[in-house]
């Protein structure tokens, strides 16, 4: 796999000794629908600017397609930026912001035509080319900030947060749409966002950034799944933490005994007996019954029951600190599995269980 | 009813203004344009009768016969003011926008500064201002004497009392007027169009071309028309820089009320000057119009 974005030991401190980027390590491969994805203020768009050439990394290497450009300026990178606010140019029609790439260029202008037409049929504003940004709506200068930033064919692709401005309906819609034309240009995409679902809707691969350093890169269900710390598993999700120390163990699994009172048992995954460890797992890994009391059950009280709509979360509490949430499918009959300050019966399946590094 | 109250509000809020713009414009124009069509007294002002003579003596003159023929000489003056003029507010761009650009490019705090350094030297007297543009610009002036002490030139070279130095002195005067509205253009420009410029594969000279000189546009317009019409109508500087020599509109307009003693002559020359500055400025605003009311942010 040839990487498209590569980095090596990035790093970035900006004036005043803040710390924006710690010593990243990153290869984004060809063709890839890659994003990065943090709480605001994590250092996304410093990574992004990096790239795009808008800032000098203070240390490391940055390279596009195995050539060193972290010297380049950003007008000598094949590389183009939708920005989180457009940034169309107000005093150019929205053929002209389609064209200015490819001017700057040195496309002939036929060929410049074609190719704005081409990108403006793309993003379905064919009929708005004489139009002046201000007198579209945000989704349309969106998607002009888009069909501008394609039509000079960069080999990278950088959007940061793109959709952020959006209604909820049309960012569904855009984001589909963004899905599309990344399969369809086969450009390598870098997309930045702090929306947890949309990452994991639209990405082959994330990598997850918290306070300038990469927590984890790997694919949606990776993430999702197997997060490799407590800041990963949170931020994507939800998540129930228990401490434990570990019990038991055998080929077949490992058995916890929990702080809180009560057993658990999970794959292996190689701890000492003895060890103290922080289990982790999701909702809705987890089932809800009333009665019994057998292996991998917890006895638990119902503190709260929140109605989702296709779904029900309950709180339950494990003991007096503990709490924990178990999200339940609707049934269509609208019956509720337990009412609150009833005990009730948490099952969950041995594979759901993972062990966090600390 | 409440729109009646309402109209009376605004129009009693309005006369002040009304009354400011009466007194001190509408009514020295008004004076202006009676006097441009009565007979000069013998010792100044006017006397009560009316005449278009002073509007035919702009382009003819009564020989020895009483015939009027054609008399280029107003016009040549007006030509070169107009070109003048037009050098003045070229220079002012030329210096203005660079200053402008730099100073919209600092931190805020020191914005503030170089802006009070701007208005620097409205502080001191236009005239004296002036006068010491003569130490520098003469024979025997700073110019000169360093160049001869450097041994570059043997002889002085003639700066003074030439049209450059009226246009030098003009560009100095009103340098200012250019770079303020520059730079209010320049300081609401958004850097990130900068920025998706350069991403978008234009240099930094490129991007000044297509992004930061349309944008500042406006600015650059309205400081032309600042520049511009002050420029036409200064005698100031022609009269010291110039010598006199070659007569500028303003100094013709200035003679008129004062030595040569006629009045209606000056005030039809005030009045055609006025005339064709409200055309420019029709033009331009005709210009904005069909753009679609210029650049919105
Ligand atoms: N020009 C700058 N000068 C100083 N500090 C900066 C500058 N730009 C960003 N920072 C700081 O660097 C850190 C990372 O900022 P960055 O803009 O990369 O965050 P982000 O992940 O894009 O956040 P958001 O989701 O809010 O856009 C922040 O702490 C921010 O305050
Ligand atoms: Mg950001």
């Amino acid at each position: 796999m040839t990487s498209a974005v590569k980095i090596q030991a990035l790093n970035k401190v900006y004036p005043g000794d803040v710390t924006a980027l710690k010593s990243a390590d990153l290869e984004i491969g060809d063709n890839e629908f890659f994003t990065l994805l943090g709480p605001s203020g994590c250092g996304k768009t410093t990574l992004l600017r990096l790239i795009a050439g808008f800032e000098e990394p203070t240390a490391g290497v940055l390279s596009l397609f195995g050539d060193d450009i972290s010297t380049l300026p950003p007008e000598k990178r094949p590389v183009n930026t939708v920005f989180q606010h457009y940034s169309l140019f107000p005093h150019m029609s929205v053929f002209e912001n389609v064209a200015f790439g490819l001017r700057r260029l040195g496309r002939s202008d036929k060929d410049a035509k074609a190719r704005v037409e081409a990108m403006l049929d793309l993003v379905h504003l064919t009929d708005f080319a004489g139009r002046k940004p201000s007198q579209l709506s945000g989704g349309q200068q969106q998607r002009v900030a888009l069909a501008r930033a394609l039509a000079p064919e960069p080999k990278v692709l950088l959007l940061d947060e793109p959709l952020s401005a959006l209604d909820l309906k049309l960012r569904q819609s855009m984001r589909a749409e963004l899905k599309r034309l990344q399969k369809d240009t086969g450009i390598t995409f870098v997309f930045v966002t702090h929306d947890q679902e949309e990452a994991l809707a639209m990405s082959d691969r994330i990598a997850v950034m918290s306070a300038g350093e990469i927590q984890q890169v790997g694919d949606p269900s990776a993430i999702y799944e197997h997060p490799e710390n407590r800041f990963v598993a949170e931020f994507i999700g939800d998540a129930n933490f228990l401490n434990a120390t570990v019990a038991e163990t055998t080929p077949s699994g490992t058995t916890y005994a929990l702080d809180a009172g009560g057993t658990l048992t999970g794959p292996d995954q190689g701890r000492a007996k003895g060890e103290a460890v922080t289990l982790f797992f999701r909702p809705e890994k987890a089932t809800l019954s009333q009665v019994g009391e057998g292996p991998n059950q917890l006895r638990c009280t119902v503190k709260d029951i929140l109605y989702l709509g296709n779904s029900t979360d309950y709180w339950l509490a494990l003991d007096h600190v503990t709490t924990l949430i178990v999200r339940s499918k609707n049934q269509t009959d609208g019956t509720v599995i337990a009412d609150i300050g009833e005990q009730i019966s948490l099952s969950l399946d041995p594979a759901a269980l993972r062990i966090l590094a600390t | 009813m409440s729109s009646i109250a309402e109209k009376l509000r605004v129009y009693t809020g309005l006369m002040p203004a009304v009354f400011v713009i009466g007194v001190f414009m509408i009514v020295p124009i008004m004076i202006i344009f009676v006097y441009s069509f009565l007979v000069a007294g013998d010792f100044g002002g006017v006397k009560p009768k009316f005449s278009t003579d002073a509007y035919v003596q702009l382009l003819f003159q009564k020989n020895l016969f009483d015939v009027s023929e054609f008399n280029p000489a107003y016009l040549i003056i007006a030509f070169r003011s107009l070109w003048i003029a037009v050098v003045t507010v070229l220079g002012c761009l030329l210096l203005g926008f660079p200053v402008a650009y730099y100073i919209a490019s600092q931190p805020e705090d020191r914005r503030n500064l170089f802006l009070l350094l701007i208005t620097i030297p409205f502080w001191t007297n236009l005239l004296v201002r002036t006068y010491c543009w003569i130490l520098v610009l003469r024979d025997t002036g700073l110019i000169n004497g360093a160049l001869i002490n450097m041994g570059l030139i043997d002889e002085p070279l003639t700066l003074l009392y030439t049209e450059g130095a009226v246009a030098l002195g003009l560009i100095y005067t009103y340098v200012p007027f250019m770079v303020l509205p520059i730079y209010a253009a320049l300081e609401r420009l958004d850097v990130r169009l900068i920025e998706a410029s350069r991403d978008l594969y234009a240099n930094r000279w490129v991007t000044l071309r297509h992004v930061v000189v349309p944008l500042a546009m406006p600015g650059m317009i309205a400081g032309s028309i600042l520049v511009f019409i002050p420029a036409l109508g200064a005698f100031i500087a022609p009269d010291l820089l110039g010598g006199g020599k070659n007569l500028m509109l303003g100094s013709l307009v200035q003679l008129q009320f004062s030595s040569a003693r006629n009045w209606p002559f000056g005030a039809a020359l005030s009045m055609v000057i006025m005339a064709v500055v409200l055309l420019c400025l029709y033009a331009y605003a005709r210009n904005v119009r069909k753009n679609g009311g210029g650049v919105q942010h």
